[in-house]
């Protein structure tokens, strides 16, 4: 696992820790338009996207002293805070709410949303992730993709791959019991 | 629901979103105490995380960061805030001019009559902070006040001239348990009083210890303290 000093992010992080907002702002600059797309993959409006970034700028402020090298890779640590807030902001109950027009007419498409799919083909064809991905067959990895890409919950999955509840939940159950097989 | 034996299954679960919201907190709760579910979480956000930079980044609206900037803001009493000269200061310049401190070899007593003056002077101001630690240093000379309002507010008025050389700064920390160790609350580059905006914490307690110690310039390159320290002291409640 990196160091602190070999992770510029996590050196920003401990600059934010102990106060120095023009860390948190360098940390803007760098990473902040990722971090929207990410979060828009999930709350998929970009106005949302930009609330949820927000809100997660205040996070990474607030909860920098808590970084350490033990909880992996301050990128990881990063995204783990946004996309944590994008799948409150989805599941606190005001979902209905983020259900504009256009999140409508996706959720009627078949099978896969164009995000997770865009995710998918845009994979590194040289990562480990990839490969493994691959191994698990079509099912099990749009079950996956869908769940970490695109926020989807265990019904969402089911309803749009139309298989029962049970069945799905299991399939990513083994789906990611491989996947860590596979990437240890 | 959720199956703490199998840390590398539950920390899948947590990290792609596929929790109970109820189990989402069961697994944020145990993840401050149980290292092998925080290693398992780790090495499931690294799995994943390649997925995450296929993400074209996107053109962020221009005001994005003044939004942030300006919540941070909010955190904090700005500048401009009906703040007096803390006559606090004033008071101390005095009390040393008549030599007061030779005679007062105890600290406990300094220590006692500097917060009565910041108690005092404090019924005067709306924001009530939540403690006060009076800082003295080796030989039990008041040094510095901290005053800790929580919700990542602090002010450190420092009551006695301190040289820092120009490579070095003195930076300001507290033990909110010994558990979490030392959480620095943030720098005074000037070596003068300052507002600070510490990181979010449990609300200081009752004989919670804070100190200042001399750090490099830009604060201590581990996170934790690394200098001497300058002055120390226990937290008070405000009554």
């Amino acid at each position: 696992m990196a160091d602190m000093t070999a992770d510029p992010l996590g050196t920003e992080l401990g600059a934010c820790a102990r106060g120095d907002r023009q860390a948190l702002k360098r940390i803007f600059d760098a990473e902040a338009g990722r971090l929207v797309a990410i979060a828009q993959r999930i709350v998929k409006r970009r106005d949302l996207a930009e609330e949820v970034v927000q809100d997660g700028f205040i996070a990474i402020w607030t909860k920098a002293h808590q970084y350490a090298p033990d909880r992996g890779s301050a990128r990881g640590w990063i995204h783990a805070i946004i996309r944590n807030r994008a799948l409150n902001m989805l599941r606190d109950g005001s979902r209905e709410d983020l259900l504009s027009e256009d999140a409508i007419q996706s959720l009627q498409e078949a099978d896969q949303p164009e995000s997770v799919l865009t995710a998918w083909a845009a994979l590194d064809r040289t990562s480990r992730l990839r490969s493994c991905l691959e191994g698990l067959g079509e099912q099990k990895r749009k079950s996956i993709l869908m769940a970490y890409v695109g926020g989807y919950s265990h019904g969402e999955i089911a309803g749009r791959l139309s298989l029962p509840l049970g069945t799905t939940k299991s399939w990513i159950r083994r789906g990611l019991a491989s996947l860590r097989e596979c990437m240890a | 629901m959720i199956d703490l034996t199998k840390p590398d299954a539950v920390a899948d679960d947590y990290v792609l979103g596929l929790l109970e919201p109820a189990d989402m907190k069961t697994v944020e709760a145990e993840l401050e105490r149980n290292v092998a579910l925080r290693r398992a979480v780790a090495q499931s956000r690294e799995r994943f995380l390649p997925l995450d930079m296929t993400a074209e980044p996107a053109e962020v609206s221009h005001d994005l960061w003044t939004r942030i900037e300006r919540d941070l803001q909010q955190r904090v009493p700005s500048e401009q805030t009906t703040e007096v000269e803390p006559d606090i200061a004033n008071d101390n310049r005095s009390i040393q001019n008549e030599g007061f401190w030779r005679v007062t070899s105890f600290a406990g007593l300094a220590a006692s009559l500097v917060l009565a003056v910041a108690l005092g002077w404090n019924l005067t101001r709306t924001a009530e902070p939540l403690v006060v630690a009076v800082l003295v240093n080796e030989t039990g000379e008041v040094q510095a006040v901290v005053e800790d309002f929580g919700t990542e507010r602090a002010v450190v008025r420092l009551l006695a001239d301190v040289s820092v050389p120009g490579d070095r700064t003195m930076q300001v920390w507290t033990l909110p348990s010994k558990e979490t160790g030392p959480v620095s609350m943030g720098l005074l580059p000037q070596a003068r009083s300052a507002r600070l905006v510490p990181p979010s914490l449990p609300a200081p307690k009752d004989a919670q210890l804070y100190e200042i110690t001399l750090e490099p310039a830009g604060g201590s390159p581990t996170g934790r303290p690394t200098g001497p320290i300058l002055a120390k002291g226990f937290a008070k409640v405000t009554r």
